[in-house]
């Protein structure tokens, strides 16, 4: 009897674990079924569709040109943690364990992090607000259930989104909620920002675990010169406030009004729709990024007879060919 | 026996297995065995896809969306006056264009195994069944096709339903099927009665009392669909209803 008890006791302490937690270890594959655009060929510029920015994010994004990333200082603005949201690759998590094999930390892994993401486990204290930022931050973590929920701190300035130069201050911080349903891994990440934000920025994702997924695996900031006359010249790629011609972007390329795209939190809710309702016309085709997952005209996979335009990917070259021209390569772009 | 017996039923209560009642009684409700509380109004914080939800895109426009070829043709003659005429206004407003919309969410209990789920955009209202009914089940089958089916639903329980305490975690899983056909985009994107449209709703509760509802859901159409259409969406509490605004279905904005 004594013997059957212990087998009981001990059988129910397997069944019962102290804290409710799912596996995450594993490669991941992002899912660009949202925002394709921002996360394949790149972000629209004077797009802060979606965003709360403050008067002062507003107006330095609005200073923002694509050489700006080209000057040595600018180039790892672009990287920070949780950039994967906006990027076109996957990731990469597992854990690290103590000698209990208890898991002192989560790691990450992925597109355009500069440093591999440590999430602490073991119930370490933030550091203070006075120490050093670092490239991936100071993150801690604790599950609630099966969701792992993160905070990061102590990060480095870095751009918002991706490559239309929304900025983000070193004074961020981000709850990170991590959930996994069987192969779907979601995230819903809140950033919030003092300085460039009015209220926190609020993004859910999903990736897919995939074995053979393109884990894109931790990036280096490059900080070579790309553009020689701006070498050691002192220059900083900018525009002038109110100079910036790509400003009405939005407008000219998708009739939206200009004040719906440059990222008032108001936008964000649905009674915003009132004030569109009266201002905004659709377009009368659309112009850019047109074919979805279609874009090959006349290559295998492609949706026959049907022409798209691919907004100037190159060489996919989305015309319609005729069946004497598939397979042939595409003509040079003009 | 007796060891495999207590483990079994320790770990029969895990993955949506309401737990069974005490002493042989009926088990208990849905409402009753909620791990969270998913009642109240939420508003859509839209911050993705802003220029595909807020507003009507230009027809073509099908980005980011995996369309069959089929489903591109379909998508290119979207016409919405034929859809007025046809009083098919509401396509866009089914259970899966409904929920990419720009939308505050009313979500009550409608009945002990009921989760009514009612939008102010276009009017419309869901109902998640946790009694076996709607869904790919036999009852769900046997029903006539509307904007938003019929949808089986179940609680999720968090480390499998195993484990004791006061602190409860879990979400929740649901399927609808039985759809008319309808729009994923408000641009005649579009989706077939052979949809099946699967979805997982979590809870998260912040430090400064902020909640957050997560819809993770997934498009599975074998007609207009290459690959499944998996996406998230993110809800906030609000703390009433004063900004519930009901408005009709409208075909064009």
């Amino acid at each position: 009897m004594k013997r059957l008890c212990v087998l009981v006791l001990g059988a129910l302490a397997m069944s019962v674990p102290a804290s409710a937690q799912i596996e995450l270890t594993g490669s991941y594959v992002p899912l660009l079924y949202e925002d394709y655009i921002e996360r394949g060929p790149g972000s629209d510029l004077g797009d802060f569709t979606g965003m709360a920015m403050s008067e002062e994010g507003r107006a330095k994004a609005l200073l923002y040109t694509s050489n700006l990333p080209s000057t040595i200082e600018r180039q790892c603005l672009a990287q920070a943690p949780w950039v994967g949201l906006y990027r076109p690759l996957g990731m990469r998590i597992w854990s690290e364990v103590d000698k209990d094999d208890d898991v002192v930390a989560w790691k990450i892994e992925g597109d355009y992090l500069r440093d591999t993401l440590t999430i602490w486990m073991d119930g370490r204290p933030e550091p203070s607000p006075n120490a050093l930022s670092t490239a991936a931050g100071f993150s801690t973590g604790k599950w609630e259930g099966d969701t792992l929920t993160v905070r990061t701190t102590h990060v480095k300035t870095a751009w918002i989104r991706r490559g239309n130069g929304i900025p983000g201050s070193d004074q961020s911080t981000y709850t990170v909620h991590i959930t996994r349903h069987d192969d779907l891994l979601t995230l819903l990440v809140i950033q919030e920002d003092p300085i460039y934000l009015t209220e926190p920025h609020v993004v859910s994702r999903t990736w897919k675990f995939d074995p053979r997924g393109n884990q894109g695996g931790r990036s280096i900031c490059n900080t070579a010169n790309e553009i020689p006359r701006l070498e050691d010249s002192g220059i900083v790629p900018h525009y002038l406030p109110g100079q910036n011609p790509e400003a009405d972007f939005m407008t000219r390329t998708y009739n939206l009004p200009k004040e719906a795209a440059l990222g008032f939190g108001e936008s964000l809710y649905p009674e915003y729709r009132r004030k569109l309702k009266s201002l905004y016309t659709p377009p009368a085709s659309c112009g850019r990024y047109c074919c979805g997952w279609i874009e090959r005209q006349g290559l295998p996979g492609a949706a026959p007879g049907l022409a798209c335009n691919d907004g100037g990917l190159g060489d996919l070259h989305p015309v319609v060919r005729s069946k004497s021209e598939e397979g042939k390569p595409a003509p040079a772009k003009k | 026996m007796l060891v495999v017996a207590l483990s079994a039923s320790v770990f029969a209560q895990g993955r949506g297995a309401p737990p069974a009642g005490r002493a042989g009684g009926p088990a208990p409700s849905a409402r009753a065995t909620a791990p969270f509380d998913p009642t109240g109004y939420w508003v859509a914080i839209v911050s993705e896809d802003w220029r595909w939800r807020m507003v009507t895109p230009a027809k073509g426009d099908v980005v980011s969306i995996p369309l069959s070829a089929e489903g591109l043709r379909v998508a290119e003659a979207w016409d919405p006056a034929k859809d007025e005429a046809a009083g098919e206004q509401c396509r866009a407003y089914g259970a899966p264009g409904l929920m990419r919309g720009p939308t505050r969410l009313h979500i009550t209990w409608q009945d002990d195994t009921t989760l009514k789920v009612e939008s102010d955009y276009g009017t419309q209202t869901r109902l998640l069944r946790f009694n076996g009914a709607g869904g790919a089940g036999e009852a769900g089958r046997a029903g006539a096709k509307t904007w938003q089916g019929l949808t089986s639903a179940q609680w999720v329980m968090a480390g499998g339903g195993r484990g004791r305490g006061a602190v409860r975690h879990g979400s929740i899983k649901s399927v609808t099927t039985q759809m008319r056909p309808g729009y994923l985009r408000k641009n005649g994107v579009p989706y077939s009665d052979r949809a099946v449209f699967t979805e997982y709703w979590d809870l998260h509760s912040e430090a400064n009392g902020d909640q957050y509802l997560v819809d993770t859901n997934v498009v599975d159409d074998p007609v207009y669909l290459q690959t499944p259409w998996i996406t998230a969406l993110h809800f906030k509490k609000e703390k009433d209803g004063s900004k519930w605004d009901p408005t009709p279905c409208d075909a064009r904005f």
